[in-house]
Parts: C-alpha cells; sequence; structure tokens
C-alpha cells in the first residue's frame, strides 16, 4: 500500500515553479532518502506532504486522504505524520519532557500517567532521559534534535519526514541524531522521507534514493544502484561534486 | 511664599486621596477592559483573517493617531446624543479603554509576529490545531515578550488619566487645581504632592510588571 503519492504535482511561490510535474509514490515502511543540489525543492517536497506547503495543482494522497481537497482536515494527516525540522522548533516555553508530552495529552488525549510513561521511555531511546526537566535552551543542537525526534515519536506516527535534520549541527553532533534515525529506520515499520546531505547515512539505510534538480525528480532508483552507476548526467555531476570532499 | 502644613491640611488631603482614588479606580477599569479588547484585536490582526483583519487594522489605524483628549471630549459630548447617558467616571473608562485597546493591540500583534514562525511549524507538525497552538505555544511566549512595552503603556494610561480633568472628572489633577486655587501658596506643595502619588501608583505597577516577569521566566 502506498504511504504517499503525488501525482502530477506543481507547485509555484507567485510566479516561480518551485515543483514540476512531481508524480512519486512511497510505500509504508519505504526508508526513501531526497537528495539534490540547494533550492532544487527538496525541502519544499517534503514539507508538502504534512500541509506546511500547499500545492497548485495535481493529487497528493496521504495516507489515503487527498491533500488538495480543502475538505480535508490537516490535523487528522498530521497526527500520522510527523516531523523534523532543521532547526528542531522545539517549544522555548516547554521544558523537554513537556514537549513531548504535549501533542499526545492535546491531540490524542493520551493518559497523563501513560504519556509521561512514552515520553520517558522516548526519551531514554535517544539518550536523554537525564534532560526531562532541562529547558530546550540548555540544550546542545544535537541534543535538541534528538527531543524533537522524541517529541515527533510520540505521537506514535505512521509517517516520519526529516527536513535536512544534520544541517544545523556542530558535526561532532551529526552522529548521535543519525544513529538514532537508523535504529529507527531499522526498528520500526515507519515510512520515512528523509531529506540529508549526509550519503554514508543514505547508502547505510535508505531503500531508495530520489535524486531532484531545479524542482523537478531527475532520478528515483534503488539505493544501490543509484550509488553505484546514477543514470543522469546532473546526479552523476552531484555525487562528484560531494564525494571530492 | 509655599506654605505646605495648609496646603496639605487633612481636609485637603482626604479631597485629594479621593481624587487617588477616582484616579486608580478609572486606570484599573481601563486597563482590565483594554488588555482584553486589546487581546482579541491583536489576535485578530495576527491571524490575517481576510478583510477582517485589514477592516480592524485601518480603523485601529485610526484611532491611535487620535490625541486621547479628543476621544475623551468625544465620548462625553456625544454618547448621551445618541442616547447613552454615562456617569463621567463610565465615560472616561470607555474612552480610555477605546484608545488603549488600539495601543495594546499593536503591541500584542506585534508580540506574537516576533515569535519564530518554527515554533507554529513545531506545534502544528503534531497535529496541533491552530487554537492550541497559540494558546499553550505561541501566547505564552509572546506574552513573556510583551511585558516591558505593556507595562509602559500601561502607565502612559495611568498619567493620561489626568486629561479627564479636561472634562471635569474629579481625579488627583483635577482636585489638585481645586485645591490650588484657593491660594497661590498652596500651588507648589499641591504639585508636589501629585507628582509623589501619581510616581508610587507607576512605580507599585512596574513592581508588577517585574514580579509577572519573574513568573513567566
Amino acid at each position: 500500500m502506498s504511504m504517499i503519492e503525488f501525482k502530477d504535482v506543481e507547485k509555484y511561490y507567485g510566479h516561480f515553479h518551485a515543483l514540476k510535474d512531481i508524480n512519486l509514490k512511497i510505500d509504508a515502511g519505504e526508508t526513501v532518502v531526497l537528495i539534490g543540489p540547494s533550492g532544487s525543492g527538496k525541502s519544499t517536497l517534503i514539507r508538502t506532504v504534512n500541509g506546511l506547503e500547499e500545492i497548485q495543482e495535481g493529487q497528493l494522497i496521504v495516507d489515503g486522504y487527498d491533500l488538495h481537497d480543502p475538505k480535508t482536515d490537516m490535523n487528522k494527516i498530521r497526527k500520522n505524520v510527523g516531523m523534523v525540522f532543521q532547526h528542531f522548533n522545539l517549544y522555548n516555553n516547554k521544558s523537554v519532557l513537556e514537549n513531548i508530552m504535549l501533542a499526545p495529552r492535546l491531540v490524542l488525549k493520551r493518559d497523563e500517567a501513560e504519556n509521561k510513561k512514552i515520553a520517558m521511555e522516548l526519551l531514554e531511546r535517544v539518550g536523554l532521559a537525564d534532560k526531562a526537566d532541562n529547558m530546550p535552551s540548555a540544550l546542545s543542537g544535537g541534543q535538541k534534535q534528538r527531543v524533537a525526534i522524541a517529541r515527533s515519536l510520540a505521537m506514535k506516527p505512521k509517517c516520519l519526514l526529516f527536513d535536512e535534520p544534520t544541517s544545523a549541527l556542530d558535526p561532532e553532533m551529526v552522529g548521535g541524531v543519525l544513529k538514532v534515525m537508523r535504529e529507527i529506520a531499522q526498528d520500526s515499520d515507519m515510512t520515512m522521507l528523509v531529506v540529508t546531505h549526509e550519503m554514508d547515512f543514505a547508502k547505510a539505510v535508505a531503500d531508495r534514493v530520489i535524486f531532484m534538480a531545479d524542482g523537478a525528480i531527475l532520478e528515483d532508483a534503488s539505493t544501490e544502484e543509484f550509488f553505484k552507476a546514477p543514470k543522469n548526467e546532473r546526479a552523476k555531476q552531484f555525487l562528484s561534486q560531494v564525494d571530492s570532499h | 511664599m509655599n506654605d505646605f502644613f495648609a496646603a496639605l491640611s487633612a481636609d485637603n488631603l482626604s479631597y485629594l486621596l479621593q481624587g487617588l482614588g477616582v484616579t486608580v479606580g478609572v486606570s484599573i477599569f481601563s486597563i482590565i477592559i483594554s488588555l482584553i479588547v486589546g487581546s482579541f484585536v491583536g489576535i485578530a490582526m495576527f491571524e490575517k483573517i481576510p478583510y477582517f483583519s485589514s477592516l480592524i487594522g485601518t480603523l485601529n489605524n485610526i484611532v491611535r493617531n487620535l490625541p486621547l483628549l479628543l476621544i475623551i471630549f468625544f465620548t462625553y459630548f456625544s454618547l448621551p446624543q445618541v442616547g447613552i447617558r454615562l456617569p463621567i467616571f463610565w465615560s472616561t473608562v470607555v474612552a480610555m479603554s477605546f484608545f488603549e485597546a488600539a495601543m495594546l493591540s499593536e503591541i500584542i500583534r506585534g508580540g506574537l509576529e516576533s515569535i519564530d514562525k518554527g515554533q507554529f511549524e513545531g506545534a502544528r507538525s503534531t497535529g496541533m490545531s491552530n487554537k492550541q497552538t497559540m494558546l499553550y505555544v505561541i501566547m505564552p511566549q509572546a506574552y513573556k515578550k510583551m511585558i516591558p512595552p505593556l507595562i509602559s503603556q500601561l502607565i502612559s494610561l495611568v498619567k493620561d488619566t489626568s486629561l479627564a480633568s479636561g472634562i471635569v472628572l474629579a481625579d488627583l489633577t483635577y482636585r489638585g487645581q481645586v485645591v490650588y486655587a484657593q491660594n497661590s501658596h498652596y500651588i507648589v506643595p499641591i504639585l508636589i504632592f501629585m507628582t509623589f502619588a501619581y510616581f508610587v501608583v507607576n512605580y507599585l505597577l512596574s513592581l508588577l510588571a517585574k514580579y509577572f516577569d519573574r513568573k513567566l521566566a
């Protein structure tokens, strides 16, 4: 069953054509990595999946709901589609534990004791149980991102979107975040769509790689195929540039 | 010469303190009403509801560009002509609340705008509704940032109640004028007393602000 399906999707910012004729199907349980030069529309594409960006034409079906239909209740989709951001977006006014417990309490009406138990288990899983009562401002970037991942997981989503989760981190913090992401990909049957520049992570975790440039999908291939022999000329160029440093 | 003892006799003092009571009373009601109305107006402008928000924004701009004294006169003299007869105290409260709500709403809108867009996206991406996001994530952060400008606006409000002496509201300023009109030796003592009284009220207000600031930190 497909979790995410783009059919002839077009997206414009005013006159700027941000997404061009996107056709893409991602099955439930798949881990897909989205790569490409900056400005290629990767982030825009991933943000359309939970409705943070609207599409102008075509059909976008997520978890059975048509996002382009104005009658669709976005909050219902977002309940099942979590997102991890480049800049973490933790609530500055809430403690680490409260960051994780807020949405399950308000949206899922989860029982308070159970909510806390799940939140603590997740903090344990990302290695930050001792930070439960800290405010986000007291954490390092890598720690913030691990809390943000725990916050998304607390909703028990079917699908998790990662929008350049390690791009804003100091180099020594990247490993810890990628490790958590790798574990999620391996231990769960969650669908994962990841925008990243971490090629080693893509090679290790992704089932499929999608290469984008100038708002269009130029290549969609299995991870092995893509890294061994990309068919698209731009993709080849991109890979050689990424590998060279 | 200045005659402090006669100017601040027991009779005069109780007369002046009643005036201070009126000043504080008008201020408290105006603060409460303008904070509530100003919050709604500020949030309405922030939410960018088609037509409605720009209508409110335009009205707001008009009100903010009028002198408060004009609004006080207008309320006092025009409301009776449309059949609304208010005692002078409440007429002043209406005028002050109207004007201050417009001033406060801009502070509130600005405070909400100052919150990083990522805070919305973080909350919305977990399935929280717009209302929940505003209530639990955005407003607590915005109000904390707004405390200093809100308090300085509210201190202006307390001081500006003195304008209502222009429609003969028996507030501290008006009563001070009444007392020193009796004897020119009273002028400076009474002005000093008024200075002290306004300062104490507003200083208490800023202490309250510090308390809230610490509580919300």
